[in-house]
């Protein structure tokens, strides 16, 4: 990601940042000055400004290996806006998967349909209200929903992120909705896969990295 | 130009300043290798000049050369401090001054105020920004008759002699303490 140095230090800070700062007083800074021998000329916002660029310089080439189209998932069968949800359903089980973008004829992405969508439709806002109310009363599925076609069900628009997007980008992404996965587009906005946030994370994960 | 949109009140926010006090005090070893750098760096250049240019209508020694000092023993890791930025600063300053001097000499306070502009937006463009650099541009226009007599010599005689004098002191002082390296870059 190319970081637009005079935009940085207006930049609301983003949270990883603020806890790099937050971990640095100005009191440890001059100790370090105090440290080395001989007059530095700078002063202690000086080196806030340039521990903090080169913090997410640092980031950014340990999470260089992180991309969209590296980690995405390839080989996802999307479903179209005119499928009925009684055909999407067995698709998400077969996939393993809790949400599926909705395409059209040229592969662009006209939306997502997720288990909460899906559920929506049913009738209940989580799997444990339904849990609950299939408990008490057998008959609470609306069963008329399940030929009802995808696209009146669907996520849109959807939050969707192009194949060299990075760490930054993806965080960005997740943080601004709350699906599981997120579809990945071709330059000419085509779906080229699916990025699961599970698998993200597991990207990310400091110990788990060579 | 940029400028921050934020208007009149954070401007003057900024004149309140950013950081809590000035960077801290060194210990008395490093004031002691300071003093002695510079006490031996303006003894080589001054003796040096009473003892081969004062005769010759040249000068070595300038006000300028002091400048320099503070930086070159008072804070030897600083970028403003190391060779390129000692010589280069001084150099370009120096024909920038002269240039000015020859060009506009008529109308000093803008030949003065051209000449130090200039010699910093030239040392910034060559990546050679040394302060005193400034004072050697300014001492080149409202330097005495003898300066203006030289013309592009005091270039060369005082303004590449003497820092490269002091140079050599830096070098041979400001390495023999353990806690002191110098340069930490040539060019």
């Amino acid at each position: 990601m190319n970081l637009n140095p005079s935009l940085a230090f207006s930049d609301p800070l983003s949270a990883e940042d603020q806890i790099a700062e937050t971990n640095l007083t100005d009191d440890d800074i001059l100790e370090a000055m105090r440290e080395i021998p001989g007059y530095l000329d700078i002063t202690t916002s000086d080196f806030r400004a340039l521990y903090h660029l080169a913090h997410r310089h640092a980031v950014d080439r340990l999470f260089s290996d992180i991309t969209a189209g590296r980690l995405m998932r390839r080989e996802v069968r999307p479903l179209t806006p005119d499928t009925p949800l009684a055909e999407a359903i067995p698709s998400f089980v077969r996939q393993d998967l809790k949400s599926l973008p909705v395409v059209d004829g040229q592969r662009r992405v006209l939306g997502i349909l997720t288990e909460t969508d899906v559920l929506r439709g049913l009738g209940a806002e989580t799997f444990l209200a339904l849990l609950a109310r299939v408990i008490a009363d057998a008959k609470c599925i609306k069963s008329e929903q399940h030929h009802r076609p995808v696209c009146e069900l669907m996520t849109a628009p959807v939050v969707s992120v192009p194949l060299d997007a990075g760490m930054r980008e993806l965080l960005a992404a997740f943080s601004r909705h709350a699906g599981r996965a997120m579809p990945v587009l071709t330059n000419d906005g085509r779906l080229a896969g699916l990025l699961p946030r599970k698998v993200f994370l597991n990207a990310c994960h400091p110990d788990r990295r060579p | 130009m940029r400028l921050r949109p934020s208007g009149l009140k954070s401007y003057l926010g900024k004149m309140r300043g950013s950081t809590h006090g000035s960077p801290p005090r060194v210990r008395l070893p490093e004031v002691l290798w300071s003093w002695a750098g510079a006490f031996l760096g303006i003894t080589a250049v001054g003796w040096l000049n009473q003892r081969f240019f004062a005769d010759a209508d040249l000068t070595l020694t300038i006000g300028s050369i002091g400048a320099s000092a503070v930086l070159v023993f008072g804070a030897v890791r600083s970028p403003l401090a190391q060779p390129r930025n000692l010589i280069g600063g001084h150099v370009l300053s120096a024909l920038v001054g002269v240039t000015c001097w020859q060009w506009l000499g008529g109308d000093p306070w803008l030949t003065q105020s051209v000449a130090v502009a200039t010699a910093i937006a030239l040392m910034h463009l060559t990546r050679t920004l040394h302060p005193p650099g400034g004072a050697t541009a300014l001492i080149a226009v409202i330097g005495s008759d003898q300066v203006h007599a030289m013309g592009y010599l005091f270039v060369l005689i005082p303004a590449t002699l003497g820092p490269l004098v002091l140079l050599a002191v830096a070098l041979l002082v400001n390495n023999i303490p353990a806690a002191r390296r110098y340069p930490e870059f040539w060019l």
